[in-house]
């Protein structure tokens, strides 16, 4: 045994393990600090950057609240979904930036995550641009939809509309996502700052339930660096 | 580079930060392990680097596996950064270094920095945090300070802290090496060489690129326990190269307009280009005279570059050139050839 452990110390130790500490953590806890020292949602999608590097392989995470929380709800947004597959794919091939997209059901959320280089705006107002209506069948089957309906005509408000459920990327180390909480809370404080690196734990908790899902970290990519463009040159694709 | 004072100064607050004397063996990472083992670059490697280790020719190589701490008792199982430096032997008789550690970044960006660091950062004395002040930590949903290991009784970890605290480009470093745990094996951890340096292509394009070394085996940390293993780490290299010899990719990260060339505080972004520059494959441990050869009084010096590898202008990079060669000749470590014709 470590010298001058007593019982209380281990107990202490071993209280964030408890069924209890994790239930006042949640419960208590959490809500209480959220009051007194609230926190901003931070904004989703990718990081501005002018680099080319950040500017390729970039990731949408777009989640979709269905307005029917039933299977019915779901199998309506499959069926969304299966009818215009050709046009949605056509659509993303006539993109031309777009290197993968899917559509996933998570809980009572459609989804659509991909990877795109570029500017947001652009890959969204290209999408929408080219398939247009067709994608108004699936927007229709979300919560807030109706307000971007007709998409094509509301091409701006769409973007925007998009915006606001693409997820928050978390960056990839702790203290770059200090940073994105400083910078949404406007403190450009220059050294000798006054931080306490211990409450990392709380703001962290905290920015999860502004944000409830997040992407986690810029993601892995097996050639980072390369356009669409230039995989399929390099592949021979004939594009 | 900096001025033989400063250099001498860099080299003596290390010392003078120790638990105790260390005699004549390093003041950080002072207890390694040499290894032998041989590098052979990619098929693309030489497209990118003029350097003669990456002409696809197999090189001998020379690798000191070592704990970041400074002192000489090994604590193998505490949590801590580890060291790989590595020489590539040329076929000149001069050798290229890439000294390398499992923190993704350094924690100060130039040697005013280090000074002040190591006036904040000094040993104190560590005791384990009252278990009513733990209750508050967790009731503000802070982390707690660590315990201590069974007979640590100083750390710089409140200095550290403190540091960091005042100082966000700091932060990182200072977070992460609180994290950073203890591998199951020297050849289960990623190393990372921090630095930015400029390697010349053959069509005479210069570019800026970090290094790393990825282990072929996976990384692995150890459970953190109380009472951790104070010696696991020689013996399980020697039982693994027994068995098969370890293997580490060389992955060379590309820069580009716009990153951090000379502040080491600052790593780049996942999403620059990656280059698998080759692998290295470790194959024996010498023992004996010949350990005592590879594992203490081999020197290595970060700015020992074959040509077509350059420095950048990172302060820290060229700081280390001469803190490196006083500690070399206050230990007696072996000199090493900096050019063929020894001038
Ligand atoms: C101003 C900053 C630094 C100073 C003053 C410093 C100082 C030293 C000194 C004096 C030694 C012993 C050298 C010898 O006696 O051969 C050493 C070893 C070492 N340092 Fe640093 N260092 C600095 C930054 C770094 C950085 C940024 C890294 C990260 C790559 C690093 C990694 C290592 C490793 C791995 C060793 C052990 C090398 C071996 O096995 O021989 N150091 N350092």
């Amino acid at each position: 045994m470590p010298d001058n452990e007593g019982l209380m110390d281990r107990f202490v130790d071993r209280l964030p393990e408890t069924a209890f500490f994790k239930f006042v953590a949640a419960r208590i806890l959490t809500p209480l600090w959220a009051w007194w020292t609230p926190v901003k949602p931070l904004p989703g999608g990718p990081h501005p950057s002018f680099q080319h590097g950040d500017n390729v392989q970039c990731m949408m995470n777009l989640i979709m609240p269905l307005k029917d929380k039933s299977p019915v709800g779901r199998a309506h947004a499959a069926m969304a979904i299966s009818q215009h597959k050709d046009a949605i794919f056509a659509g993303l091939n006539n993109v031309g930036t777009v290197h993968f997209a899917r559509f996933v059901i998570v809980g009572d959320n459609i989804c659509m995550f991909s990877v795109y280089d570029g500017d947001f705006t652009n890959y969204i107002r290209d999408f929408i641009a080219t398939i247009g209506e067709v994608f108004d069948a699936v927007v229709g089957l979300v919560e807030g939809g109706e307000k971007v309906i007709p998409c094509d005509k509301n091409v701006e408000a769409f973007i925007q509309w998009v915006h606001e459920r693409d997820l928050y990327q978390v960056p990839d180390t702790p203290t770059d996502f200090l940073r994105d909480q400083e910078r949404l809370n406007g403190d450009k404080a220059v050294a000798p700052v006054n931080d306490d690196l211990t409450l990392l734990p709380r703001k962290m908790v905290l920015q999860l339930r502004a944000n409830a899902n997040v992407s986690l970290g810029s993601g892995y990519r097996a050639y980072p660096g390369y356009s669409v463009a230039q995989v399929r040159k390099q592949l021979g694709l004939g594009w | 580079m900096v001025d033989p004072p400063t250099a001498k100064r860099l080299v003596q607050v290390i010392h003078d930060n120790l638990p105790a004397p260390v005699g004549e063996r390093r003041p950080v990472h002072t207890i390694g392990i040499g290894v032998n083992g041989r590098f052979v670059a990619s098929e693309v490697a030489r497209s990118y680097c003029i350097a003669e280790h990456f002409d696809g020719e197999p090189v001998d190589v020379s690798i000191r596996f070592s704990n970041g701490l400074g002192g000489l008792e090994q604590h193998d199982g505490w949590s801590d950064v580890r060291g790989m430096a590595v020489r590539f032997h040329l076929k000149n008789g001069t050798g290229s270094d890439l000294i390398a550690t499992t923190l993704g970044e350094f924690f100060v960006r130039n040697v005013d920095d280090f000074f002040k660091f190591s006036d904040t950062a000094k040993r104190e004395p560590f005791r384990r945090r009252h278990w009513l002040l733990k209750i508050l930590d967790f009731l503000q949903l802070k982390i707690p300070q660590r315990n201590p290991y069974p007979g640590e009784t100083q750390a710089i970890d409140a200095g550290a802290l403190r540091y960091a605290n005042q100082h966000r480009f700091s932060q990182l470093g200072i977070f992460q090496v609180g994290l950073i745990g203890a591998p199951a094996s020297y050849a289960r951890a990623s190393y990372h060489a921090v630095h930015t340096f400029w390697v010349t292509a053959p069509d005479g394009v210069r570019r800026p690129v970090r290094f790393y070394w990825q282990p072929v085996a996976g990384v692995r940390n150890i459970k953190p326990t109380p009472e951790p293993c104070e010696k696991y780490l020689f013996d399980e290299l020697k039982k693994r190269l027994k068995r098969w010899p370890a293997r580490f990719m060389l992955m060379m990260t590309i820069g580009e307009e716009g990153d951090t060339l000379d502040d080491c505080t600052k790593p780049w972004p996942g999403t620059r280009l990656r280059i698998a520059m080759g692998t290295l494959t470790l194959t024996e441990i010498p023992e004996g005279e010949d350990q005592a050869t590879a594992g203490e009084r081999i020197s290595f010096n970060p700015c020992r570059l074959a040509p077509g590898i350059e420095p950048s202008n990172d302060p820290i990079l060229k700081a280390r050139l001469g803190a490196y060669e006083v500690s070399r000749e206050m230990r007696g470590g072996c000199p090493f050839k900096w050019r063929a014709d020894n001038a």
